[in-house]
């Protein structure tokens, strides 16, 4: 069953590839080889520079694929696994890859311009500062979520603790042998690759750093994240990026061969009910909460940010377009796929493994594996419980995964080891981006605030402030919810997905106004421009009247706060995109 | 060698005492350079000869000259105008002989150019002294205080240049040498302190200012006030001492200029002569460790070698 | 592969010669600037930077574009 689902998905994309895809090439974008991208015309040897396809590829999938395709999925087994893939499929299908596609040609097309940038052009000044205060604010959302995921993970499992403990020091001495002595480049990569390895084995051999209570993994995750951000990027971040991308690879290549050679049946519920317990253990309805769980690997609004920052300034050629656009994300729909497919086949394994402590928590495991339904009201619970310590959704991928590796002969503790390092590395590395990041976005959002108060902007837009004000605020919202990850997640995937709905219109209006495209075509960009902002407009609704009410008190105000000015922001979006598209708008962008 | 620097408002006799300085120093067998590097050039009518931008001889062991510091400025911004238009050959960006107009007004443009001048008296062969007529206060104090004022930008941008050069070593270890493509040209961008002209000239630059620094605060640089026995002189010199105080430059001598020596005054000037007094005695009490010496109103300025020497041995020593 | 283990310092290396550029010359933009001897003295050697500064200052009205690529946050 394993390698059946693998090998469909596989073929599943590489035909709607050639298809599709190749018909949105020809038909919407009109990519032209003859045409000079930017990377050609605007060449600056240091953000334009025409890079290799194959080269290109690999740097974009690598920024587009973190924790996100791997912790979606992981939550969303709940309402069981044949949703969660037909999402993974279908949604990447006819959303999120056309998303990656176009977003990527029209900033193409706009010079390199990022995508907020092109929406400010085609839509009103008003778009563009719309995407900025959303992506400010999905910085807290950010870390409050990823922590709690990574505390959830870490502090049931010492070995995943100690692995990328270690992967840090590895990283630095990765960074001194790079760039601070002469030794060759080939021969610093091989070292670093070799203490990579070193730690996950040193990790699951002796696992010595432990940390049972998740509180104390909450701190040292701030304080990794402020030092993170403010040490200079050769000490740590580059060298880690760096290895990340080992890491990665590494992680797809086995876990694809073990999938394929797994020939394991599926055990897991294919489907437990349309509105299992998923989000805060509250019944949540597949339509419109899905994307609220699996953003990326199937959509996710980052990756138009990613694909207009860098590798729309790299594309070689117009025709490169579709491998690395389209073709990254149908990878990454890959990843997921197996992920899904590693809990689908040896989740119910791991839960089995628990038998005893699933059984002194008060769950009926006998009645899990008979009863859908059942399932799908404790499910999650089971997964999430401190007193069973399977992990989390981390968790469950990882020990399923260790199961997986265990076919090709590899110790059951050191694949969930290899797994971990992998999930968590990406996690660590989303958290101090969003460091970063919030340093000086925060000065930008409290701009404004100069004409209120010169000293209160005076403080607010110290970068050591705002670096310790995101970092805490994560840390207040994670630990004041109940360490209740799946709310803030689904906090921060609806962000993404509103990002993606900006992205979405500003490709479809591009799609209309420049690229003059037919009925047909419009509509497969229109339809699912669409059908995504409803999904996500009701799914924050639902969020909004279901989940918020049952957060913790404290939580109650900056969640629904935040999801009342995400509609509020979100409606104004929709009020552009229609003004805009019955205006004649001025537009700088080669027409096709 | 010596260096003697004369400060004062104008028409306090500046010009007078520098050129008689420089007659005397030149009559006790130093060979002797005076230099004006005021704008409003007097020499010469000290002199009572021409004097122009080129140092000519005006005595036995007397050198004179009056510098343009305007051609100065034209001429070094036309050299370095050129050395541009050689090293930008299409720089889209600018248009070379516009920015070159402003800096002409640039503050500080003035100061540096004097210090520029300053700096090629000093460096001459072949004098045992040279003796400056300077600008106004303000522009004096401004230049003497350059050195150390630039010192501290420098020091600065020499340890940021570091930052740079570090970097560049980093991506060198991975990628071998640093190549960049600089108006269609391609360039190596060196990581080596050594090889990298732009650190190179900062540090000769570093070197050049701590020189003239040393210069100005040394033993061997007088720096000396001339001045006028009023109530507001007295305050103007004290500040400026002060201000020269923090830049670790000495006051040596001050000179009571046009000083009111009268046997029998008439009533209208006894004030004044009153004032005089007061203001020789505070100074002699507030101002400690600078000599104070009186000249005398003379009944006609100056003019002339003979005339000069005689207000040095009679008044000046 | 290099490329890669650089990236992150090569921007890094950008934004410090952009810096440097409008320190000193800062006098062309109205930024007031280091006296003008330092200036005069690094200026015929200064054409990276100055490209790298007209550079930066062309694509300042899309911070975004320049930056995001830089942050890995899926």
């Amino acid at each position: 069953m394993t390698a059946l689902i693998v090998l469909f998905a596989a073929a599943f994309y590489i035909f709607f590839y050639f298809t599709y895809g190749k018909s949105l090439e020809r038909n919407v974008v009109r990519a032209d080889g003859t045409r000079s991208t930017p990377a050609v015309r605007l060449r600056d040897d240091v953000d334009y520079v025409p890079a290799n396809k194959f080269v290109l590829f690999g740097h974009h999938f690598a920024s587009i694929a973190g924790a996100g395709p791997i912790v979606g999925p992981a939550i969303a087994v709940v309402w069981g696994w044949f949703p969660a893939l037909l999402w993974v499929w279908f949604g990447n299908l006819f959303i999120g890859s056309i998303h990656d596609y176009l977003s990527l040609m029209a900033s193409v097309r706009y010079d390199g311009k990022s995508i907020q940038h092109v929406s400010g052009e085609l839509m009103g000044k008003s778009s563009k500062y719309i995407f900025e205060v959303y992506i400010y604010f999905t910085m807290i959302l950010i870390v409050a979520a990823f922590m709690g995921v990574y505390g959830a993970l870490a502090s049931k499992s010492p070995e995943i603790l100690t692995a990328s403990v270690l992967f840090m020091v590895a990283a630095v001495v990765e960074g001194q042998l790079l760039y601070k002595t002469k030794l060759p480049f080939w021969l610093s990569s091989a070292i670093g690759v070799a203490l990579t390895i070193l730690s996950i084995v040193v990790g699951f051999l002796w696992p010595f750093i432990k940390c049972p209570n998740i509180n104390l993994l909450y701190v040292f995750q701030v304080i990794y994240i402020i030092l993170a951000a403010s040490l200079p990027v050769w000490f740590l971040l580059q060298p880690r990026d760096y290895l990340n991308s080992y890491i990665l690879w590494g992680g797809i290549i086995i876990s694809s061969i073990a999938a394929v050679f797994a020939f394991r049946g599926f055990s897991w519920p294919a489907y437990t009910s349309f509105a299992a317990r998923v989000i805060s253990g509250q019944p949540s309805p597949f339509w419109p909460t899905v994307p609220l769980v699996i953003a990326c690997g199937a959509l996710s609004g980052f990756h138009s940010i990613v694909g207009s920052g860098t590798t729309s300034k790299q594309l070689d050629n117009e025709l490169s377009g579709l491998f690395v656009g389209y073709g990254a994300m149908f990878m990454e729909g890959m990843l997921s796929t197996i992920v899904i497919t590693s809990i689908g086949a040896f989740g119910l394994t791991v839960f089995q493994g628990f038998a005893d402590k699933i059984a002194a928590a008060g769950f009926d495991l006998a009645k899990m594996k008979v009863d859908a339904g059942y399932f799908g009201q404790v499910g999650a619970a089971v997964i999430n419980s401190k007193d069973i310590g399977i992990g989390g959704a981390l968790g469950i991928f990882t020990k399923s995964f260790g199961q997986m590796l265990n076919v090709i002969k590899v110790p059951v503790k050191l694949g969930e080891t290899l797994g971990g390092l992998w999930a968590s590395a990406f996690v660590l590395t989303t958290l101090d981006t969003t460091n970063r990041l919030a340093r000086y976005a925060f000065q930008e959002l409290v701009e404004p605030l100069k004409k209120v108060s010169k000293g209160l902007h005076g403080v607010l837009a110290d970068k050591w402030v705002a670096s310790i004000l995101a970092a805490v605020l994560g840390l207040w919202l994670i630990t004041k919810g109940g360490n209740m990850y799946t709310a803030l997640w689904a906090g921060f995937a609806g962000a993404n997905q509103l990002l993606a709905s900006i992205a979405m219109l500003t490709a479809a209006t591009w799609v209309k106004k420049v690229q003059k495209v037919g009925k047909g075509m419009l509509a497969a960009v229109l339809i699912p421009t669409f059908v995504l902002w409803v999904t996500v407009f009701a799914a924050l609704v639902w969020f909004l009247f279901v989940i918020v009410p049952v957060s913790a008190p404290a939580l109650q105000v900056v969640l629904g706060g935040f999801v009342v000015l995400m509609l509020i922001l979100d409606i104004m979006l929709v009020i552009n995109f229609f003004r805009s598209w019955n205006q004649g708008q001025q537009n700088r962008a080669t027409e096709a | 060698m010596k260096t003697y620097f004369f400060l004062g408002k104008g028409g306090v006799g500046k010009t007078t005492a520098s050129a008689a300085w420089s007659v005397g120093l030149a009559q006790s067998g130093l060979k002797t350079l005076v230099a004006s590097i005021d704008p409003a050039h007097n020499l010469g009518d000290a002199f009572a000869v021409r004097i122009g931008d080129r140092i000519m001889h005006v005595g036995d062991n007397l050198d004179a000259v009056e510098v343009n510091i305007e051609d100065m400025i034209r001429a070094y911004l036309d050299e370095l105008s050129a050395k541009m238009k050689n090293t930008y050959r299409y720089l889209s960006a600018m248009n070379i002989d516009g920015y070159f107009d402003i800096l002409k007004n640039s503050p500080g443009i003035e100061e540096y150019a004097t210090m520029e001048a300053i700096k090629k008296f000093v460096a001459l062969i072949g004098y045992d002294a040279v003796v400056f007529d300077t600008p106004p206060t303000g522009m004096t104090i401004r230049v003497l205080a350059m050195p150390r004022v630039s010192l501290l930008w420098t020091d600065q941008l020499i340890k940021m240049r570091k930052r740079i050069l570090s970097t560049r070593g980093m991506v060198e270890n991975v990628q071998g040498k640093f190549e960049a493509e600089v108006d269609g040209e391609r360039v190596v961008l060196s990581s080596s302190e050594k090889e990298d002209p732009i650190m190179q000239e900062l540090v000769s630059y570093r070197e050049e200012l701590r020189t003239l620094r040393d210069m100005f605060s040394s033993e061997q640089s007088y720096v000396n006030i001339v001045t006028m026995a009023e109530d507001l002189a007295l305050f103007e010199t004290k500040r400026i001492i002060e201000s020269l105080g923090t830049f670790k430059i000495r006051v040596r001598t001050i000179f009571l200029n046009k000083f009111f020596a009268m046997a029998n005054p008439p009533e209208e000037i006894k004030g004044k002569m009153e004032e005089q007094e007061g203001v020789i005695k505070r100074m002699k009490a507030e101002i400690r460790g600078i000599e104070v010496k009186d000249i005398p109103l003379l009944r006609k300025s100056p003019r002339g070698i003979d005339e000069l020497l005689r207000v040095y041995s009679n008044y000046l020593v | 592969m290099r490329e890669d283990a650089t990236f992150l310092i090569r921007k890094q290396l950008d934004e410090e010669e952009n810096i440097f550029a409008l320190l000193t010359m800062g006098v062309f933009s109205g930024i007031p600037s280091p006296p003008t001897g330092v200036v005069l003295r690094i200026l015929p050697h200064m054409s990276r930077e100055i490209s790298v500064m007209t550079r930066r200052s062309a694509g300042l009205d899309d911070v975004f574009a320049q930056t995001l690529g830089t942050f890995d946050i899926d």
